[in-house]
Order: C-alpha cells, then sequence, then structure tokens
C-alpha cells in the first residue's frame, strides 16, 4: 500500500466511523495481517475497545478474518475495499436512476450498514419512505384529518428481489451448515461459504405490513395503550423469518454498470446515438452471462442484437449490419467480429479482425479490454494536455501511436520546432509520463553511439497518475475538514439557533419571537455560511469527480493483470 | 648464324593500347577495380609499363580515385576535360567525391576521409573550387555549425533544407499553424454540413453508411482546397498536406482511414486512398483535471503540516472562489 492509499483509507475511516476504528484500520492496512493481542499490544488500545472496532470493520467488509496455521485466528484488513467508500454516493446515484427511489434507499441502508437480512432493510426502507411521503402529504393529513400514505412492505420487496435478480445485492457468506458428529472442537473462527447459485436466491418471505411513521401516536390503529406499548414495533416478539442471511450490496456489478456506461458514453462522443444504442443493447445482453473480469464478451449473433434492441429504435436489420460493421472498422476497436461460425473450423481468435462475409450468424463481441485501455489513455492524454499545453499532447498522442521514436522524429512528425520540441519532450520525461529505451550501438554504451527512444509505457503511467489521484482526493478532504474546522463556531452557533426555532415552532410561538431567533445569526455571518457551504459542496463534487478517474484508471491495470 | 635476340614483343605493348584495355576494364567493373585485376588481365606487361599507363590516364581528362590502403582501387570516370584543365589531380579528386555525393552534400571531414588528403590542402582546395564556382557551401538544417559541400548548380535536398517548412533555416511554425487550422476548418465544415444534412433528410439517418463517407475528405480534396485558398506562397505537395493532417490526428481532432481504391481515381496514391474525418474527443476532460491538485506545479512538496499543504493551498483558494 502506498503512502497515499493509507493516508486516504485513514481519512475515509476517520469520516466515517471515528477515532479508534481509523487508529486500528490503518494499523491492520500498514502491517498486513494480525491476530487479535497483537493488535492490540501495538496500537496501545484496550482488548475490548479493538474487539468493538473489529467487529464494526468485519460489518462492513473492510476486514476479513482468516485462520492461521496453528490455529491463530488473523485478521487482514483490504485496502482496496475502505478506497471503495468514497465511491458510495455513484451507487446510490445508480440505484436511484435505475431503480427510483425505493433502490436508492435500499442501497444506501445496505451500504451504511453493511451487511443486513431482507426483512430488517425492507422494514426500515419502508419507513423512511412512509416519513418523506408523510412529509409531502403532511399538511393535507392535517387538515383533513386522513391518513398519510403508507409505503407498502410488497413494494419494497419487488425492488429488493429485482435488485437480487441483477446481481446488484448478493447474499453474504454464511458458516456452513455443520453435519453432526463433529468430532473434536469447533474451530477457532468459522470459514464463511457461499455457492454460486445461492448468491442471489431470495428467500420466500410473505412480507406483509406497511412502514410506521414516527409520529405514530395519533393515529394508532390497534388501540394497545400507550404507554404500554414498546418504543420498537411489535415485531420483536415475532422471531425474524430469514435470520441469518444477509445480504451486502455487489460492489463488482456496480463497477461493471459503470464501466458499461462509459463505453456507452465513449462511442456516442465518437460516433452517434444510435450506435450506442447497440452497444449499449450488447452490453445488457451480456451483463449476466459475462463474469466482470472477462476480457471479452459473449459472442452475440446480430440477430440476437436485432431481437433486443429497445422498442423506440425501429432500424431495418440490414441499417444494424452497418452500424455493426461500422462499429468493428471504427479505429476504437472496441466491437470485433468473432470468426467464422459458419463451419467452426476456425478458432475463435481474439485478436482478429477478419474480413468474413457478412452474413446474419457472425457473432459479434465487445472487447472490454481495449475498451478500457482505450479510456484510460484518453484520461492520461487528457491529463497532459490540461497540464502542458496542447504541443504538448501532440507529441504524447504521437509518441503513443507510434510506440517508439527518435528525438529527430518526434520533431519531424510533429511539426514542431526543435527547441521547444525537446522542452517538452524532456518536461514529461521529468514528469514520468514518457520514458527513455535505450539501444545501444556498441557493447560499452557509449552514449555518443547509442540510440534514445522515447516511448510510453501505458500501466506504468496509469498507475502513477492513480497515485495522484488518491494524494488528490485526500488533499480534497483534508481541505474540506480544515475549512469545516475553521468554521465550527458559525456552524455550532447557526445549528443552536435552529434548535431554538425548532423548539420555539413545536410549541407554538409568535411570528415576532421567531424573527428575533433567527435575527440572531448577522447578515455577514449568513454569507459565511453559504460561502462555506458552497465549498463543501464543491470540494466534495471534486472527490467524486476525481473518483471517476480513479475508477477508469483502477479498472485498466485490474484488466491488465488479468491478462497476464 | 648469328642468334638473333629477338625481343618478344608482347602484342598490345602499346601505351595506347594498355590504356584503352584499362579503359575498358574500368567500364567493365563500374565499383573500381584494383591493381591485381589489371595484373590479371594483363599479365605479359610489366608493371612498370602498367604505371606509366596510369599515370598518362590521370594526366589527361580520366580521372582515376585512389581510395586509401591497402586496396588501391581504381575506379574510372570519364570526365569533360574542359572545366578542370589547368587545375591538378587533387582538385579533380575532391571535385569528384563532391559530386558524387548528389544532391545531399557532403562534409569536409568526409572528404578527407574518402580522399586520403591533409586538412589544409581540402580547405585550400576547396576555396578554390568556390572561387571557381564550381561547388557551393549549404548550411545543413539538422546541424547548424555543419556546411556541406555540393555542386554549384544542384538544388539541395529536401533533407538539407527541410522542405517547405522551412524558409533559411528557420521552421516556419506559424506557417504550419495557419495550415493546420484551415485544414481543420475544412473537415469540421465538411462535418456539420452532413449533420445538418442527415437532420433534414430522414433517409440517410436509416442509412449510417452514406452519413459515414460524405463526412469523409480525400487528403487530395483537401489539398485542393488549401491550394486554392492561395495561403501558401510555397507550392505545397500531397504529401506536405498529408505531413500536415497527420498532426491533426496526433492532436486527437482528426482521424484516418485507408481504403483500397482504383488506380487511377484522382488522389490516390499506390491503390490506397487517404480518407481524413473530424472526430470528438472519446471523453470529456477527465476528473483528475477538475481538481487544482491534478494541474498543481508544486504536488509533490505538498503535505500537511508542511509549508504548502491542502490547508493554506493558495489555488484552492482561488478555485473555491470562482
Amino acid at each position: 500500500m502506498t503512502q497515499a492509499e493509507i493516508k486516504l483509507c485513514s481519512l475515509l475511516l476517520q469520516e466515517h466511523f471515528g477515532e479508534i476504528v481509523e487508529k486500528i484500520g490503518v494499523h491492520l492496512i500498514r502491517t498486513g495481517s494480525q491476530p487479535l493481542r497483537v493488535i492490540a499490544h501495538d496500537t496501545g488500545t484496550s482488548l475490548d475497545q479493538v474487539k468493538k472496532a473489529l467487529c464494526v470493520l468485519i460489518q462492513h467488509n473492510l476486514v476479513i478474518h482468516r485462520v492461521h496455521k496453528r490455529g491463530v485466528v488473523e485478521y487482514e484488513a483490504q485496502c482496496s475495499r475502505v478506497l471503495r467508500m468514497l465511491r458510495y454516493p455513484r451507487y446510490i446515484y445508480t440505484a436511484k436512476t435505475l431503480y427510483s427511489d425505493t433502490g436508492e434507499l435500499l442501497v444506501e441502508e445496505l451500504l451504511l450498514n453493511g451487511k443486513m437480512t431482507m426483512s430488517a432493510v425492507v422494514k426500515k426502507v419502508a419507513d423512511r419512505l412512509t416519513e418523506t411521503m408523510e412529509g409531502q402529504y403532511c399538511s393535507h393529513a392535517v387538515s383533513r384529518g386522513v391518513d398519510g400514505k403508507n409505503m407498502d412492505y410488497a413494494e419494497v420487496s419487488n425492488t429488493f428481489v429485482r435488485l437480487a435478480d441483477t446481481h446488484f445485492v448478493q447474499r453474504c457468506p454464511v458458516v456452513p451448515a455443520t453435519e453432526n458428529s463433529d468430532p473434536g472442537p469447533p474451530p477457532p473462527a468459522p470459514t464463511l461459504v457461499i455457492s454460486e447459485k445461492d448468491m442471489y436466491l431470495v428467500p420466500k418471505l410473505s412480507l406483509i405490513g406497511k412502514g410506521k411513521r414516527r409520529r405514530s401516536s395519533d393515529e394508532d390503529a390497534t388501540g394497545e395503550p400507550k404507554a404500554k406499548r414498546p418504543k420498537h414495533t411489535s415485531d420483536n416478539k415475532e422471531p425474524i423469518p430469514d435470520d441469518g442471511i444477509y445480504w451486502q450490496a455487489n460492489l463488482d456489478r456496480f463497477h461493471q454498470h459503470f464501466r458499461d456506461q462509459a463505453i456507452v458514453s465513449a462511442v456516442a462522443n465518437r460516433m452517434d446515438q444510435t450506435s450506442s444504442e447497440i452497444v449499449r443493447t450488447m452490453l445488457r445482453m451480456s451483463e449476466i452471462t459475462t463474469s466482470s473480469s472477462a476480457p471479452f464478451t459473449q459472442p452475440l449473433s446480430s440477430n440476437e442484437i436485432f431481437r433486443s434492441l429497445p422498442v423506440g429504435y425501429n432500424i431495418s436489420k440490414q441499417v444494424l449490419d452497418q452500424y455493426l460493421t461500422l462499429l468493428a472498422d471504427d479505429p476504437l476497436e472496441f466491437v470485433g467480429k468473432s470468426g467464422d461460425s459458419g463451419g467452426g473450423m476456425y478458432v475463435i481468435n481474439r485478436n482478429d479482425q477478419a474480413k468474413t462475409l457478412l452474413s446474419d450468424l457472425d457473432p459479434w463481441h465487445e472487447d472490454l479490454h481495449k475498451a478500457l485501455g482505450c479510456l484510460s489513455t484518453a484520461s492520461l492524454e487528457s491529463v497532459v494536455q490540461e497540464r502542458f499545453g496542447s504541443r504538448c499532447a501532440r507529441i504524447f498522442r504521437l509518441v503513443l501511436q507510434k510506440k517508439h521514436l527518435e528525438q529527430k522524429q518526434v520533431e519531424d512528425f510533429a511539426m514542431i520546432p526543435a527547441k521547444e520540441a525537446k522542452d517538452m519532450l524532456y518536461k514529461m520525461l521529468s514528469e514520468n509520463f514518457i520514458s527513455l529505451q535505450e539501444i545501444p550501438k556498441t557493447p560499452d554504451h557509449a552514449p555518443s553511439r547509442t540510440f534514445y527512444l522515447y516511448t510510453v509505457n501505458i500501466p506504468s503511467a496509469a498507475r502513477m497518475l492513480l497515485h495522484r489521484c488518491y494524494k488528490s482526493v485526500a488533499n480534497l478532504i483534508e481541505r474540506r475538514q480544515f475549512e469545516t474546522k475553521e468554521n465550527k463556531r458559525l456552524l455550532e452557533k447557526s445549528q443552536r439557533v435552529e434548535a431554538i426555532i425548532a423548539s420555539m415552532q413545536a410549541t407554538g410561538a409568535e411570528e415576532a419571537q421567531l424573527q428575533e431567533i433567527e435575527e440572531m445569526i448577522t447578515a455577514p455571518e449568513r454569507q459565511q455560511l453559504e460561502t462555506l457551504k458552497r465549498n463543501v459542496n464543491k470540494l466534495d463534487a471534486c472527490e467524486i469527480q476525481v473518483d471517476e478517474t480513479i475508477f477508469l484508471l483502477e479498472s485498466y491495470i485490474e484488466s491488465t493483470l488479468k491478462r497476464q | 648464324m648469328a642468334e638473333v635476340k629477338v625481343k618478344v614483343q608482347p602484342p598490345d605493348a602499346d601505351p595506347v593500347e594498355i590504356e584503352n584495355r584499362i579503359i575498358e576494364l574500368c567500364h567493365q567493373f563500374p565499383h573500381g577495380i584494383t591493381d591485381q585485376v589489371i595484373q590479371n588481365e594483363m599479365p605479359h606487361i610489366e608493371a612498370q609499363q602498367r604505371a606509366v599507363a596510369i599515370n598518362r590516364l590521370l594526366s589527361m581528362s580520366c580521372r582515376l580515385l585512389d581510395y586509401p590502403v591497402p586496396l588501391c582501387l581504381f575506379n574510372l570516370t570519364l570526365f569533360p576535360c574542359s572545366k578542370m584543365k589547368g587545375s591538378d589531380n587533387q582538385e579533380k579528386l575532391v571535385y569528384q567525391i563532391i559530386e558524387d555525393a548528389g544532391n545531399k552534400g557532403i562534409w569536409s571531414r568526409d572528404i578527407r576521409y574518402k580522399s586520403n588528403l591533409p586538412l589544409t590542402e581540402i580547405n585550400k582546395i576547396l576555396k578554390n573550387l568556390e572561387s571557381k564556382k564550381l561547388i557551393k557551401a549549404v548550411k545543413s538544417v539538422a546541424a547548424s555549425k555543419k556546411k556541406v559541400y555540393m555542386l554549384y548548380n544542384l538544388q539541395p535536398d529536401r533533407s538539407v533544407t527541410g522542405g517547405a517548412w522551412y524558409s533559411d533555416q528557420d521552421f516556419e511554425s506559424e506557417f504550419v499553424e495557419v495550415l493546420n487550422q484551415q485544414c481543420f476548418k475544412f473537415l469540421q465544415t465538411k462535418e456539420l454540413k452532413m449533420l445538418k444534412w442527415a437532420e433534414t433528410a430522414r433517409e440517410s439517418k436509416q442509412n449510417p453508411m452514406i452519413q459515414r463517407n460524405s463526412s469523409f475528405a480525400s487528403s487530395h480534396e483537401v489539398w485542393k482546397f488549401i491550394c486554392e485558398l492561395g495561403i501558401s506562397k510555397v507550392e505545397l505537395s500531397m504529401e506536405d498536406i498529408e505531413t500536415i493532417l497527420n498532426t491533426l490526428i496526433y492532436d486527437g481532432k482528426v482521424e484516418m482511414t485507408i481504403i483500397a481504391a482504383k488506380e487511377g481515381t484522382v488522389g490516390s496514391v499506390d491503390g490506397h486512398m487517404k480518407l481524413y474525418r473530424a472526430v470528438n474527443p472519446v471523453i470529456p476532460p477527465t476528473g483528475l483535471v477538475r481538481a487544482p491538485c491534478g494541474l498543481c506545479p508544486v504536488f509533490d512538496d505538498c503535505h500537511e503540516g508542511g509549508e504548502i499543504s491542502p490547508s493554506n493551498c493558495v489555488y484552492m483558494t482561488e478555485w473555491l472562489e470562482f
């Protein structure tokens, strides 16, 4: 783990979970897997606190446990998972676009709680939705004396089932059912397993009920005495039907979705809307069939694509074929032909784009690795352009395309005067975007008799940029915290005032009194608060934007590693 | 009966004959012949007669080029004797070397290697030849200190002067920029025209091939457009335009495809035609560059608690006020 990653993890853990969890988490990230006592000893915290912190981290899937040999249980932190916390808003937003508010709240609850049973999450979401709906209908309800709408459990369950079907949520691994007569003591830590087919199996629950509103003191239907009614709902008495079946958000599936989105928008930028729709259809068809780390999607015949096109697009089969040919010929090479399906004579040669006869059965596939490579190269180019200028970007793209070039050749191809070209090349070299390859003419590597070729090593440049992204996000978070700390006094004051106003409104106060309280915050202070809010929002939004770059680069690096 | 000493005269002992034979041999082997070869051909001639013949050839209008040992090669080039009357052999030698270099020119050090003459002699000879207006010195654009020599009436090669982009050894960047922009504008207007036409004509929406093909322009079309514009004082060839279009590709604004074209169609070279099309960038500027950290020049010095830190970053403050 690099320093930048550790710093970022520590900031994220602190923001979400507090000091103690942060200390334990960072210690685990730094030192790898450790047993319980060693953690307690090294960090100097009491065993009790360490246990609680580890519970929190395990609940959120940030730490896993493993039985080491000799029976010692060790805990290991997953740094990459901690960095995902940065992406939570994006996951929630995606769920909202796909499954509207219900989906949004479901995913939010799952992310905030780590793991939950289906019944628990459904109930919670129903309650929250009811509150918001009540908020909308509140005034009407009070005036008309009618119940506000309640969110039905069934609706929420349906959305949950849909999320599970499209693999956005998955079951957590469970303790395997131990066969009876297991001799010997139980293992120190259970090994959790989950079978592939069980992962998305929704248990058959009949969740009947409606969401409860918070202020249900007046509209109580059952008529039990209020004093005796416990604070929680009556479900505590019944055993929860799906106890032990916990669900978590399936981040890989979200990542697949983001990647698909990026590819579709790239195609839309480069070609036109219709092509991007075709690509979107192809990706959607292979959502479930292709694993998230495969370099190619499954081959799809153009007939299948034609049948699965969205309803609004009534283009004929020939036009579809033409579009597919255009996509395959495009220099971006996102889509390719998978070889001759007729005689089965050819092996599906992944990198081949043989111009075979265009028949209806020709399969097409998406080249995901190349697509990711193209996108991350585009990110690199855009960074070079913004940092060093458009001429540097020209040189960078030139070296990317031609792979290896001499100094003189760079000047000639890019049509930039020699002095400037030299300057730019050296600047990029010092920032490690470009590297030098030496080819000696003589065995003694004399500099005057050696060829020096400029080249771009894309995975290494991507890693360098990724590291820079991590540090940038850490900087942004720190700045945000700094800004908040600076204005702490002001924020506290405004919070107090709001609390006073709220309580006064509840007890029924006059307008004049409310005005007076509000004026406790002077105009310049109000201005300052506004500025603070704007700044914090800006920094937050920027973190998410940098996270987009992080996602592209990380996916590309992962895909490259898998290919090897 | 007295013994008559008959000196057996070899049949072609005549010096002129020897010279002619040597000339023939030189013609046969244009790369040059060694002394050994001459000896093999005419074994009955003594070394002395050979040397005499060669010397005569040297002094006459024919030239012989000496290569350094160990070969001692003789290479014959017939040479119009009018120009060189009155110059001595060394000058002739140097002149021949320069002529061989053609329109690329040759450096003085290389002349020295080839002719094996000392530097002072070379310099004197070169000055002599220059004053007689037989050769000229041209400054090379690659290494500005180097002077290459070539025959007076030859046009220097492109690699020496730089071609259309260089005027007096200076790279004309504004000229290139202007051409760059003009070509891009041409391709862009073609693309926009196609889009506008696609909106109005419904059939084309259904046919992406037509759309695609109409937004392509061949290098020949661009060349014609630029020629008609008349912004260039220098005559530009199609290769020049293609180098400009290549720079547009490296700018990421244009993409190129090569299609096979029938021989004889306008603008095709070796059965291929290059087509160019204006394109949009694949992704909008990436997230990292929207943060001040992405463009910060002192990024590596920045850490919490230091002089440059996120809390007191000037760039961030400015960016937040934006």
